[in-house]
């Protein structure tokens, strides 16, 4: 078992029996629940949006490079710039380079899942770099010193008790209220500092626009707006498989990012950027950057089965309704896509034996394919990873030598009657010793939880061959 | 010397040693090929389907989306009334610099304004650069205003980027011949009039900035503006 | 007479839970179904597929496409068996020398309450159950095979039966085969969410289509000393007024005429 795994199954063991935290993660899965069904009531066929989706991100990945060098060659004719970065290594120093060149001193972060991925943060802080974190989310964890415990909504698992305690140790001690108004007016007024103060702005992109050549960024608070408006650079971190064909593609996609990943019909600001600000433009970034940060993604597009896992849109609309994230939460993971399109991904990224175990934590109830507003079938891939991890050799022998017997039994009638039987029996004598959950108990892991299962004394196939014998011997029934 | 666009295309792939191998590994990828999905048994659609209602009153939609979106929107029926309600926005903000947008028909706005007014404020025009941290509210135009989801569309010429995330009150003057029914609508314009080329920036604006981070409470303001106004003039 | 069913019973029913396997031949005799059991049946192959071990699950899956062959239409009174075979067997058998017979089969291969309502649509059993009942609506009858409202139409025509609804009645209760070996403290926790949610409904049972959620929910509900008990939905249409039941026991009912 990888190191990995085994972090996992231990603080999933912790997080499963926390039952605070799990209150805390259902009332805000309930908030949520309740926002996204009003979302969806603004859509008047929410499964002819999630089609149109699915079609304009399949066309989009189906020619990623003919729309990267379309959307490329207008942001280079805008007097922007662009680097592809193969992976984290190139991408951090690109960004790292400018930041000397310009002798930048302060970042001033909006949220991007990419730029967690390729660990920047530090990088940029090791090189003597004050990097601030302006989502009140992502601003509350990096206070903390902790990842960001969703894609959507990094702060889920605190409440303003936590958060008030937070920004007294950290930015003010004077803090009196945990009124979440109040405690956004402190971050406010601390984030506002570094926002006229930064010389580099970095943010993600929801969509990289390939025919009007502009990135596209959906948030509510601001302060995404901000880091690309103010600063002196605007650097745009971002995986090559964000882009979509058109700009009107963005009268579908916009609604259904919001409506998945929060209940709003829209986020507040849908901004698009198409490079520096131009002569005569009264404010706006001299230099544009937008790194394109492959880091894994290009090979995902020659696996025929799982193409489509890049079709995602990031909204976290499978973490909110995934069971096994409402239980164990998004530090669970260990990686830095959590939930059901994490578990399908990060063997991609990150390599299929270290992380295959989180596509075996999963029941494998399908909820996460059902809400994907892209149609991604996630649950049937989380059963190809296995397959997969099974064909790499990367799982145990004792199991399949488990299995291999297993088989051997199923393929004949009556040894799997015989062998049902037995266990049975054998069950049946050890709970009589009092021996449950001992030991010598094979269903030890079962009895944990659970009060013993039922020991019948016949198996339906007796009952009904006993069956057959009377109707013989009757003369009655057609068989 | 300036370089030619295609020599400056040229240094920059020069420069991105990974380029060529993302590509050449996207294009590999690319020839594997995927199954065409299944059909979704709807066979019978020879019609697009309708995503969104279609909008048979675009104002009384606007409005609609105004309220849930926390927007505020005053309707007038002329520039004197939008003078006046202007003056009614902006008349009870703390002190602190006022920043407009240059444009013809705000310059009049204004003036009508201060004629109105008992007291001005100091005005500060987007001619004169970007406004300041302090400023109290910003006003700006739209390029459209989308009756869908209750937004504005706005562009670099409207004052700049921060004019509308700056200033804790941003006050929009539009009209009601400016309304489009939907986001299609109003990305088509953006593409079919270049927008892009003559802006480094556009944005579509529903509401004012919020947050949800903590307890998934609804807090309205958070980084940028707490209020969003828009004087929505009927007549001309 | 109707036509002749062919009984799929899953293994763990027919080692563990055969009384749901009697109360399905109870009720489909009832309602005049020839019923046929194959003996040779063994495991339709879920527990290797779904770890990851689809060579392990081939040979058992054509074991099973060999053995229902000949069947008119087959029966399995569990929703993630019968998606097993209708959904997965394309796949697991894409290169096999049976794929015509194994996609023939998944074509005839149905549900229990689903053959009831959707092809023979039959709602009304003529069963008795006085109680209040909630419903789990388990996973791959729910997502895989699209059963939302069959089970509970069913229910819903049965003499003396309260329905309750329950919150996340959709939820996974956290089974999910090698997951509750694999990931117990999490399975655990899943099913005592959904114990939890059950509770709530007071009702004196909880019913699914699927006997793996039952078995598992039996468990935790056993192991909180919890009132409710689980019952399979065939169990509950088998049950008949008490003034008509012959004997209360786990013998099959005699063949109609």
């Amino acid at each position: 078992m990888s190191t990995a795994a085994q972090r996992f199954l231990q603080d999933a063991a912790v997080k499963s029996a926390d039952l605070m935290h799990r209150e805390v993660i259902r009332r805000g899965m309930d908030s949520y629940d309740a926002a996204h069904l009003k979302g969806r009531a603004r859509i008047k066929d929410w499964e002819a949006a999630r089609q149109k989706c699915q079609e304009i991100k399949r066309e989009a990945i189906n020619h990623l490079d003919r729309y990267l060098l379309q959307f490329e060659e207008k942001v280079i004719a805008r007097g922007g710039h662009v680097y592809w970065a193969a992976n984290s290594e190139e991408a951090c120093s690109y960004v790292k380079n400018l930041a000397a060149r310009f002798g930048v001193r302060t970042v001033v972060k909006s949220k991007s899942m990419v730029t967690e991925e390729i660990h920047l943060s530090p990088a940029l802080e090791q090189a003597g770099i004050k990097v601030w974190e302006t989502d009140l989310g992502e601003f509350i964890v990096q206070l903390r010193n902790e990842p960001p415990y969703h894609i959507v909504t990094p702060a889920m698992h605190l409440n303003r008790g936590q958060i008030a305690q937070l920004f007294r140790e950290k930015l003010d001690p004077a803090i009196a209220s945990d009124d979440p108004r109040d405690l956004m007016a402190v971050a406010r007024r601390k984030l506002r500092e570094a926002f006229f103060a930064a010389e580099m702005g970095i943010s993600g992109a929801n969509f990289l626009v390939a025919d009007a050549g502009v990135i596209a960024i959906s948030t509510n608070e601001g302060n995404g707006r901000l880091c690309t408006s103010l600063p002196r650079i605007h650097v745009v971190v971002t995986g090559i498989e964000k882009v979509i064909p058109r700009l009107e593609d963005l009268a579908v996609l916009w609604p259904v990012l919001a409506t998945s990943g929060t209940g709003q019909g829209i986020t507040t600001y849908g901004t698009l950027i198409g490079g520096p600000r131009r002569a005569g433009e009264v404010d706006g970034a001299e230099e544009f950057h937008v790194v394109l940060v492959d880091n894994g993604r290009s090979q995902l597009l020659a696996d025929a089965e799982q193409r489509e896992v890049l079709h995602c849109i990031r909204c976290g609309a499978c973490l909110n309704i995934c069971p096994v994230f409402r239980h164990v939460g998004g530090h669970t993971y260990g990686t830095t896509y959590p939930g059901p399109i994490g578990s399908v991904l990060t063997p991609h990224l990150n390599g299929i034996k270290e992380f295959k175990h989180l596509s075996y934590a999963s029941s494998l109830c399908g909820a996460c394919t059902s809400v994907c507003p892209v149609k991604i079938n996630l649950h049937h891939h989380l059963l190809q990873n296995r397959r997969n991890a099974t064909e790499a050799g990367a799982t145990k022998s004792s199991e399949r030598m488990m299995f291999r017997a297993w088989r051997s039994a199923m393929l004949h009638p009556r040894i799997y009657a015989l062998g049902g039987w037995s266990m049975r029996k054998a069950l049946r004598i050890l709970y009589g010793l009092g021996l449950a959950g001992s030991i010598l108990d094979p269903m030890r892991v079962w009895n944990r939880y659970r009060s013993p299962v039922p020991l019948p004394s016949e198996s339906f196939r007796a009952i009904w061959r006993k069956d057959r014998k009377q109707d013989r011997r009757k003369n009655l029934g057609a068989n | 010397m300036v370089q030619t666009k295609e020599a400056q295309t040229e240094k920059a792939h020069v420069e991105n040693a990974s380029r060529d191998g993302i590509l050449q590994q996207i294009r590999a990828g690319l020839r594997t090929a995927v199954p065409e999905p299944a059909a979704i048994g709807s066979e019978h659609v020879i019609f697009e389907p309708i995503i969104f209602e279609p909008i048979s009153n675009p104002l009384e939609r606007f409005q609609q989306e105004c309220v849930s979106n926390l927007m505020e929107c005053a309707l007038t029926a002329d520039c004197a009334a939008s003078a006046r309600q202007l003056s009614e926005v902006l008349q009870p903000l703390p002190e602190g610099e006022i920043f407009v947008q240059d444009d013809p028909s705000l310059r009049r706005l204004v003036e009508m304004m201060t004629e109105l007014a008992a007291s001005t404020r100091a005005i500060r025009w987007s001619s004169e650069g970007a406004p300041a941290e302090a400023a109290q509210a910003t006003v700006t135009l739209a390029e459209a205003l989308i009756a869908q989801t209750g937004s504005i569309l706005v562009t670099s010429a409207c004052g700049g980027r921060g004019a509308s995330v700056i200033a804790p009150c941003h006050i929009v003057y539009a009209t009601t011949a400016q309304l489009v029914p939907d986001l299609a609508t109003a990305l088509g314009r953006v593409s079919q009039e270049r927008i892009f080329d003559s802006n480094s920036f556009a944005c579509v604006i529903s509401g004012s900035s919020r947050t949800a981070d903590i307890e998934k409470i609804l807090v309205q303001g958070a980084h940028g503006p707490r209020r969003l106004v828009v004087i929505l003039q009927t007549g001309s | 007479m109707k036509r002749k069913v062919s009984l799929f019973i899953p293994c763990f029913v027919d080692q563990l839970l055969p009384q749901v396997a009697v109360d399905t031949v109870k009720v489909l005799r009832r309602l005049g179904y020839g019923v046929d059991y194959p003996e040779d049946q063994t495991c339709c192959g879920q527990p290797a597929f779904n770890t990851g071990y689809w060579d392990e699950a081939r040979p058992c899956a054509e074991h099973f496409v060999r053995v229902f062959k000949h069947a008119d239409v087959v029966v399995c009174p569990s929703g993630s068996c019968a998606t097993m075979v209708r959904t997965f067997y394309a796949d697991l058998l894409a290169s096999s020398s049976l794929r015509a017979d194994a996609l023939a089969l998944a074509s005839r291969t149905f549900e229990f309450s689903e053959f009831l309502v959707r092809v023979e649509a039959v709602t009304q059993v003529g069963a008795t159950f006085p109680h209040t009942v909630t419903y789990h609506a388990s996973c791959h009858g729910l997502r895989e095979l699209k059963l939302r409202d069959e089970p509970l139409q069913l229910l819903r025509q049965v003499n003396g039966l309260t329905l309750i609804e329950m919150v996340r009645s959709e939820e996974c209760c956290g089974f999910g085969g090698t997951f509750a070996a694999k990931f117990p403290d999490i399975s655990g926790a899943m099913g005592n969410s959904k114990a939890e949610n059950v509770a709530a409904t007071g009702a004196e049972f909880v019913t699914a289509i699927d006997p793996s959620c039952l078995l598992h929910l039996e468990g935790i509900l056993g192991k909180r000393q919890a009132p409710t008990r689980t019952i399979h939905l065939a169990s509950i249409l088998a049950h008949e007024s008490r003034t008509n039941e012959a004997q209360k026991d786990e013998s099959l009912p005699q063949e109609g005429p």
